[in-house]
């Protein structure tokens, strides 16, 4: 009697098995398929620090390019490079990670490259700063000609303010360029 | 005749290789080996070789199940070291990740035992309710299996609306309380295969060390939670469960019994949750010459590290003694004496967790 009563109450109770619609929700914080932006990324090479199973490394041609490659196989989803990344390149984008642009053309490879610039001052092939930092830098009204400026002569021009602060004719020899 | 009985390297019931070894005279088991190292991977010697934050995404994958203790643990260490102190919110969050996993990891051995002792029907009960956990787990952490929550000085994710997991918390008692709890405990088949069996006596489980729910079962009332509070187990007032009895029985119930003091001690601590920073330090952390011994209690028993530093970017040493390295020989007393038939649910009583095992 007790078997029927549990068979007729698993007749008229809905299905415990979820459908493919009733999926639970994606959660934002999802660590999926991983992107990289060219423009924010400086190479400063935090990604590859943090790396435990070495899924990213940079290569360079020198004077030309810089360039960050990712190898979705050997990636732990741990999410730290985009955690640690100081100019927010790194995303894990809550989808599954799809077929990525390969030079390899097996599609587990995403390559990005970064361009060098040459220096508005000393003309040496340097990162840019990411477009979001440099207006924020910029906004207190800084030299615009600075904007195109490698770091070392980021480092002269700011020095060079500091000596024109402190000497009062605001002379300053023109010459101090760093050696290259 | 006697005769001998190989049950592994590959289990069963179990997905991870070790091996028993069992005389047997007739149905009866005489004496018993217990072999592990049988998926070694030399995390502690890569731990040298990896610096401070990588250590951290390396000692996650210690275990499949209870990852975020060894990572949790390390990062405690570390801070022990660099004498950081964890903001409270940090401590809140870290002691939630913990539960959720003692429950995701008791319930997964729930329903292993179900199905050793051939109840198919509890094991998917069981696993029902260990979905709820571990979506839970995804919408806190974004991963089911290696949440990667932790950092030294703190936590990387926060729970920014708590509220939210309370009706999985809800729905988890429920259906521990009303189906997992009373099967295990009134119904004829699950106590005709559990009680009485693989007893393990309380001078028994002295003189083989045990830890964590087989010690607890065997009436030793140890666990680091009440005897040296970590986290927020003191703001939160934990209480251990102890059984007297040693048999399977008791260890189900002691599991069963502390998933329940989890769901109460997760509730308290969302509802609780102290504002405040995540991390205590920004930035790559810095670790000081120095060393630290840490203990936790992982879903298994206590885990051990001793972590020392030279000042480098990489640690100059991780020791990690994990609960299952020390409750998987004490199988040998449990199975003496025993029936065959009940070989496969005595060594999955103890709960071995074989990557933990041999590191």
């Amino acid at each position: 009697m007790a078997m029927l009563k549990t068979i007729l109450g698993n007749l008229l109770r809905p299905s415990r098995t979820r459908a493919p619609a009733d999926m639970p929700v994606v959660p934002p914080t999802y660590r999926g398929a991983l992107t990289h932006d060219a423009g924010r990324c400086t190479a400063c090479g935090t990604c590859a620090f943090v790396c435990a199973p070495k899924a990213i490394h940079f290569t360079q041609e020198p004077g030309i390019s810089v360039s960050w490659h990712f190898f979705i196989g050997q990636c732990s989803f741990c999410g730290l490079c985009e955690q640690n990344c100081p100019t927010r390149a790194i995303h894990l984008r809550a989808d599954i990670p799809g077929s990525m642009n390969s030079a390899g053309g097996d599609g587990l490879r995403l390559e990005s490259v970064i361009h060098l610039q040459p220096c508005t001052r000393c003309g040496a092939a340097h990162v840019p700063l990411p477009a979001a930092t440099m207006d924020a830098l910029w906004a207190a009204g800084a030299d615009e000609a600075e904007r195109g400026y490698c770091p070392d002569c980021r480092r002269w021009a700011a020095s060079a303010r500091l000596r024109t602060a402190f000497t009062p004719d605001g002379a300053v020899a023109e010459g101090g360029r760093h050696d290259r | 005749m006697p005769y001998s009985f190989p049950l592994g390297p590959y289990h069963p019931a179990l997905e991870e290789p070790f091996k028993v070894k069992v005389q047997c005279k007739g149905e009866v088991i005489e004496s018993a080996t217990v072999e592990v190292g049988f998926s070694y991977r030399g995390i502690e010697l890569l731990a040298q070789k990896r610096n401070w934050v990588e250590v951290i995404t390396l000692i996650e994958r210690v275990c499949g199940i209870c990852s975020n203790t060894h990572a949790m643990t390390f990062c405690m260490a570390a801070e022990t070291i660099a004498g950081i102190e964890l903001p409270k919110r940090a401590a809140h969050i870290r002691t939630i990740i913990a539960e959720l996993e003692r429950l995701h990891s008791h319930l997964l051995w729930a329903g292993v035992g179900a199905e050793d002792i051939g109840f198919h029907s509890l094991f998917m009960e069981v696993f029902t309710l260990r979905e709820r956990v571990m979506d839970t787990l995804e919408a806190i952490s974004g991963n089911r299996v290696n949440y990667g929550m932790n950092c030294i000085g703190g936590v990387l994710r926060d729970i920014p609306d708590p509220a939210a997991h309370l009706p999985a918390l809800d729905a988890l008692a429920k259906g521990l309380g009303e189906v997992v709890i009373p099967t295990f405990t009134q119904n004829p088949t699950a106590l005709a295969r559990t009680r009485g069996v693989g007893r393990l006596t309380k001078e028994q489980a002295v003189e083989w060390a045990v830890v964590g729910p087989v010690a607890r079962a065997s009436g030793l009332d140890i666990d680091v939670r009440k005897d040296q509070p970590y986290l927020s187990y003191a703001d939160l007032d934990f209480e251990s469960v102890v059984r007297p009895e040693g048999d399977v029985l008791a260890r189900v119930v002691v599991r069963a019994l502390e998933m329940m003091e989890s769901v109460r001690l997760i509730r308290e601590a969302l509802l609780s949750l102290p504002p405040g920073p995540l991390r205590a330090t920004q930035g790559l952390p810095e670790i000081p010459v120095g060393e630290a011994t840490i203990r936790t209690e992982a879903p298994r028993g206590e885990a051990f590290y001793y972590v020392a530093s030279e000042g480098g970017a990489s640690p100059a040493r991780v020791k990690i003694r994990t609960p299952s390295f020390v409750n998987i020989p004490a199988i040998e007393p449990m199975v003496m004496g025993q029936p065959l038939a009940d070989l496969s649910i005595i060594q999955a009583s103890v709960d071995p967790c074989i990557s933990c095992t041999d590191r």
